[in-house]
């Protein structure tokens, strides 16, 4: 950062807090990468810097993978009980509705990994070697069985549209590390996007320099980084120089503070035009890098997107978040999961590995699962195969990295995975979680607008202290 | 006289049943207090209930009336103290069986109370936003000769007061650019600044604002305005997010209303009840798109009600903030913490907006976003009209069908899935008509109701049409109050919010922040206004002028007020940092709109077509890749693609990044102020953008189209596109040294031109209005 930079940001900053401290909305001069300097603060020392939140967008079937539930296989078959339904909601209710469904025994193979015994089936080896690094929550609880709502449930708290997602709150709250990149970035991959797109990392009533900033996989990861066609890096930054020294001349006429904060801006983008060609150059990484994630350079994979999350979060970006899309099994359980399963497995534990040789994983939390889970029950669409419904009352999200307790399940379902039949675990819970490892009491993180104090976690959210070290 | 009855009548009372009234204050009074009041007064309101004076008692809370006077077995009070059923009170323990009989013989006794306590006082009822704005005499000032209209007298009266002395007029050409970009959205071009700068006869800068009133781009600056209040889009939002083909007519509508400078009155009542108006007119029907612009979801699987349930609310919140200022959204979960309303009155105004003809059930998935308003050529309503009698035809028919097959109507019958494919073959050739979103009352309203916790699956009492208590009384018309009813409610003079709010947002756009600063929020908790006696003043003056928008609009802007310079000023910041004396203008950043169309004036590709379905200006390649059902994104050709950025079409999924990088809102719900941020992302957008270098080239090609003009010259042009003023000696000898190396590097002039335009569009100046 240079000196004027600093001193901008200093200037805007007292700015900033004096505004805020003046009541609803006032900010009139705004961050310009979530930097550090702007940061509300932290509540207390934190335990990571960096989020990366692998979004299994569609609602993996924890069932096969994770929450492994012997009684099920047992009952396959026969119809739910009565009182295992009772009081719930489900999507697609016409169709339940018609003939009471029936129960559907997972036909995987399950053993237990590592030195706690953590269930991991076989259709993730990779994840199972790792397990000692994982921390598995059962008896996860969401609000919502539809894919839209439920996802911005699992990103913002709230199943309406409107509200900021959780990496808007982290960089609104403690900013960012790096200076050349935007605080909160989102990497996508599968075979579409995810429901409910640029709302799911928006920035809501924030600022709107505290969304997510979506990467591209081909081309250039943020849009506009690259000069237009046939102007050179000479003719940038000379186009640049003049900009700003009229800018400059601009300042003195007016006195107007905004004007500082805009020469730093362009400063910064030009800034981010240099690193950005650094930032996805593979090249720099080992052959040996490259086959533990299975990454080839040029396409937009999840092994990609991991190894580049790798690489933001040394760069010191705060938040990262992956979304892989596909998880969405109502009619075949068997090999559309194969294929999914295996597209993110080993890339998964790669990551996790790689965080942990280079000392990062200590300081990063990585949290990996989708909206809500699937039913107990099986949903047959099609004679011959068979696939599971939403399950929002129960599923499993994984987490690895810094201030948590390693190889250790907390949380769990009844004996048919119907219900958390220990403490309920809520997204609210594990959102103040994420908050308190970063250094925030979720308490304290809010925002007035339209005359109400808003929060992550609206008015729940308890930390889930079993799963802390 | 009446005095004499309130002295005298409770004394009355007093003497006819002594026993019950002390009965109340020695007994009932102290068991209430210590068990119930805490949580159930007039001011906590807990679940909506107040125990503390016989009107709230009677009235009830969420759950319904508390109390059956004379009856205790059926009154709800009763069956929770003695903890019979779910509703156990107080929580966590129980009253004793003495406490319990003492309330039971009030009850039946038919609830004798002292006479103070039988009315509710509101709290929070004398706030200053609910009272009628008051005409305060003009306050005289020193420096008369200063002012241009009364605007100036309350604004002077402070400055003085505080010793500033306002800030001298802006330049003519600043001003010129200003008003321009403040009225229509767009810079004055070199011949308009030409002619208001040659124009020396007085009354110059009326007359400029005067053509700026009439011009119809007006109606697209300010109707996009209105448009972020309405949350309007493009698509339906959530999941699936398709286009709304027909939302543009709404759009369009709000132009041309402000073009035409609809009284605000008849706006409002048009876009909330236009339907219900006597034989409405085609556009008073395409006005009630106001509500339809809520986000609609129908994935795989969703119960609609749910769904339509979040509409009717969003629809109460934007109500509340759009018209009122108020934070009505507070009250749906619980009652008000600040304000004085309560989650029974937001399920009142909730009622009123309950009855649209929605889609609230799966078996209506295949009329989702009904109602429509087809609009085409009377031939094509003819052949679409025709195609809807034959589509009822044959589902009627279908229906009756499975009436008459044996079991409940299989899907695999063969008659069964005959006549589905027949109808599904019919849907999918709709005769081409544009289909406008509309509102359309139900025959029979559905009954609402208090949603527990503001959950919709837990019933609380059922509640009729209403307005909140603490405002003035609502005029009912016919039977039932309808959506009409609150529209009209909404303009009455009476009402003390609606011109308050309307005319504090006019003045936030003018200045940067409004006369009160919380533009949303009007309540107990909003910042109480700088100039208090001012935004009655223009409340007054917009209601006594017809509600007429372009009458406010030209009284602001004809003030010495705000025609001041924008410099900073030492003397003024050491006394009031934040400026909200308004010792000088404020220099504002342009909204995001207008960026793109100052970009395309200056360099000469500016369409000026007005309306019509939304364009597709470039997008940057992967910009829409992460919605979940690709969109194709096909871009404009021809004059379409220079088109206003008030048409780019708008998917909520996937907006174009270049509005929402400059802080456009995203449309889920109603934004009555946009932040203006400042970041690096904004400068690799005019930087690096196709776009906005297709229009650096553009400008070049303007500068160079004149052979015989040397450099000076060009660059002096250059500046009067961008910018409407002539470079200063530092400026131009920056940009000629710019020149110079440029044309060093390379050989090409139209290169060398492109990188000062470029320049010349990056600039702060460029996208501030001065």
């Amino acid at each position: 950062m240079t000196k004027e930079d600093k001193a901008v940001l200093h200037a805007t900053r007292r700015q900033f807090f004096r505004d805020c401290g003046a009541g609803v909305g006032k900010i009139a001069l705004l961050n310009l990468m979530g930097e550090r300097a702007f940061a509300i603060g932290k509540d207390h020392p934190a335990k990571i810097e960096h989020v990366i939140y692998c979004h299994m967008a569609g609602g993996p079937s924890h069932l096969e993978m994770f929450d492994y539930k012997p009684e099920l296989v047992k009952w396959d078959a026969k119809p739910a009980p009565e009182s295992y339904l009772k009081g719930k909601r489900f999507a697609f209710m016409d169709s339940f509705s018609k003939e009471t469904p029936k129960l559907l025994g997972t036909r995987r193979h399950f053993r237990q990994c590592g030195e706690h015994g953590m269930w991991i089936s076989d259709l993730l080896p990779h994840m199972a070697g790792v397990a000692d690094d994982l921390t598995m929550l059962n008896g996860v609880a969401t609000e919502n069985f539809n894919h839209g709502p439920a996802k911005l449930f699992a990103n913002t708290g709230s199943i309406r549209p409107g509200r900021p997602s959780i990496g808007a709150w982290v960089t609104y709250g403690i900013g960012s590390e790096s200076k050349d990149l935007p605080g909160f970035v989102v990497l996508q991959s599968g075979p579409r996007g995810p429901r409910g797109g640029a709302l799911l990392w928006s920035s809501g009533f924030l600022p709107t320099a505290y969304q997510g900033i979506p990467f591209r996989n081909v081309g250039d990861p943020i849009l506009d980084l690259s000069n237009p066609k046939g102007i050179t890096g000479e003719d940038q930054r000379r186009a640049l120089d003049a900009i700003q020294d009229l800018n400059r001349l601009r300042l003195e006429d007016t006195s107007d503070e905004e004007i500082k904060t805009r020469i730093s801006a362009y400063e910064m983008a030009y800034r981010m035009q240099t690193s950005g060609p650094d930032l996805i150059d593979f090249g720099q990484e080992s052959k040996q890098t490259l086959e533990m994630y299975g990454a080839e350079p040029g396409i937009g994979t999840f092994a990609n997107n991991c190894l580049l999350a790798r690489r933001l979060v040394e760069r010191g970006v705060r938040f990262v978040q992956l979304y892989h899309t596909d998880w969405d099994h109502h009619d075949d359980i068997v090999g559309p999961l194969d294929k999914v399963a295996a597209e993110v497995d080993r890339p998964t534990a790669a990551l996790i590995r790689d965080l942990k040789q280079r000392g990062l994983l200590e300081k990063t939390l990585v949290l990996w699962g989708g909206e809500f889970g699937r039913t107990p029950m099986g949903e047959v669409r099609e004679k011959g195969k068979i696939g599971r419904n939403h399950h929002i009352d129960s599923y499993t999200l994984l987490m690895a990295g810094g201030g948590l307790k390693h190889g250790i399940t907390v949380g769990a379902s009844d004996d048919l995975g119907f219900s958390p039949a220990e403490d309920k675990i809520e997204v609210h819970d594990v959102h103040a979680t994420i908050l308190h490892l970063l250094g925030i009491n979720h308490l304290k993180l809010t925002y007035k607008f339209q005359g109400r104090d808003f929060r992550l976690t609206d008015v729940r959210g308890r930390l889930i202290e079993k799963a802390l070290a | 006289m009446w005095q004499c009855i309130g002295l005298v009548f409770p004394l009355l009372l007093a003497a006819q049943q002594p026993s019950s009234t002390g009965f109340f204050e020695t007994r009932v009074q102290p068991v209430l207090r210590a068990n119930c009041i805490p949580c159930h007064s007039d001011k906590n309101l807990t679940s909506g209930l107040s125990l503390e004076t016989l009107e709230s008692i009677q009235k009830g809370g969420n759950r319904g009336p508390a109390v059956k006077t004379g009856d205790p077995e059926a009154s709800l009070v009763v069956h929770a103290i003695r903890q019979t059923g779910d509703l156990k009170m107080p929580p966590g323990r129980k009253l004793k069986d003495s406490q319990i009989a003492i309330l039971e013989q009030w009850i039946k006794d038919g609830l004798p109370m002292p006479e103070a306590l039988r009315k509710s006082k509101r709290p929070g009822a004398n706030h200053w936003a609910f009272q009628a704005p008051r005409r305060a005499p003009i306050p005289a000032v020193k420096n008369q000769a200063w002012v241009k209209n009364p605007i100036d007298n309350f604004i002077l009266a402070r400055l003085e007061k505080a010793g500033l002395e306002p800030s001298p007029e802006a330049d003519p050409a600043t001003l010129l650019r200003r008003v321009s970009l403040d009225l229509i959205g767009l810079p004055p071009t070199p011949t308009e600044l030409d002619d208001f700068l040659s124009d020396k006869r007085p009354g110059a800068y009326e007359r400029a604002v005067d053509r700026l009133l009439a011009s119809p781009h007006f109606g697209e600056r300010w109707g996009r305005a209105w448009l972020d209040v309405a949350r309007y889009a493009d698509s339906d939002g959530y999941t699936i997010d398709a286009p709304r083909e027909g939302m543009w007519l709404y759009r369009d509508w709000v132009i041309n209303a402000y073009n035409k400078d609809e009284p605000f009155d008849r706006f409002v009542i048009e876009q909330m009840a236009g339907d219900l108006l006597p034989n409405p007119a085609q556009a008073q029907l395409i006005a009630t798109g106001f509500h339809r612009n809520t986000p609609s979801n129908y994935e795989g699987g969703i119960d609609f009600e749910q769904y339509r349930v979040e509409a009717v609310a969003d629809r109460v919140m934007t109500t509340g903030a759009a018209f009122l200022g108020l934070t009505v959204g507070c009250a749906r979960c619980h009652d008000h913490k600040y304000d004085p309303f309560t989650q029974r009155e937001f399920y009142q105004l909730f009622a009123f907006l309950n009855n649209a003809d929605e889609v609230d059930k799966e078996a209506d998935r295949k009329d989702f976003n009904k109602p429509f308003l087809p609009v085409g050529s009377p031939d094509d309503l003819k052949r679409y009209h025709a195609w809807e009698a034959q589509l009822q035809l044959l589902e009627n028919e279908l229906n009756q069908y499975r009436q008459s097959i044996p079991g409940t109507g299989s899907i695999l019958d063969p008659g069964v899935v005959e006549r589905e494919r027949h109808i599904n073959d019919l849907r999918k050739h709709m005769p081409k008509v544009t289909r406008a979103l509309v509102m359309k009352e139900l025959d029979h309203p559905r009954q609402a109701y208090i949603q527990l916790g503001g959950d919709f699956t837990r019933r609380g009492a059922n509640v009729e049409p209403g307005t909140p208590a603490v405002l003035p009384p609502l005029d009912v018309r016919g039977r039932r109050p309808t959506r009409l009813d609150l529209a009209r409610w909404l303009v009455d003079r009476r009402n003390p919010l609606t011109a308050r709010v309307t005319v504090n947002r006019m003045w936030q756009k003018y200045f940067g922040k409004g006369i009160t600063d919380t533009e949303n929020d009007f309540g107990v908790m909003g910042e109480r206004p700088t100039h208090p006696e001012l935004l009655d003043y223009l409340a007054l003056e917009f209601m006594d002028r017809g509600w007429s928008r372009k009458a406010m609009h030209k009284l602001i802007v004809m003030s010495a007020t705000y025609r001041q310079s924008s410099k900073g000023r030492a003397d003024a910041k050491a006394i009031d940092p934040d400026n909200r004396l308004l010792a000088r203008q404020n220099r504002l950043r342009l909204d995001a709109e207008l960026v793109r169309d100052s970009a395309l004036v200056a360099c000469g590709l500016f369409s000026e077509k007005l309306g019509g379905p939304a364009v597709y200006p470039p997008l940057p390649p992967g910009a829409n890749s992460v919605t979940q059902v690709k969109r194709e994104w096909k871009t404009s050709e021809g004059a379409d693609r220079y088109r206003r950025g008030v048409y780019t079409f708008f998917q909520r999924s996937a907006p174009h990044p270049s509005l929402v990088l400059f802080d456009a809102p995203d449309a889920t719900t109603t934004c009555t102020r946009r932040i203006r941020s400042n970041s690096p992302l904004q400068a690799l957008t005019l930087l690096n953008d196709e776009a906005y270098f297709e229009f650096a080239g553009a400008l070049a090609d303007r500068l160079l189209k004149d052979k015989t003009t040397g450099d000076t010259q060009k660059l002096k042009e250059g500046f009067l596109l961008a910018l409407d003023r002539a470079p200063r000696a530092g400026e131009q000898q920056r940009l000629l040294q710019l020149l110079a190396a440029q044309r060093d590097s390379r050989r090409e002039e139209k290169a060398a031109w492109t990188a000062v335009s470029r320049v010349l569009l990056n600039l702060d100046e460029f996208m501030t209005r001065e």
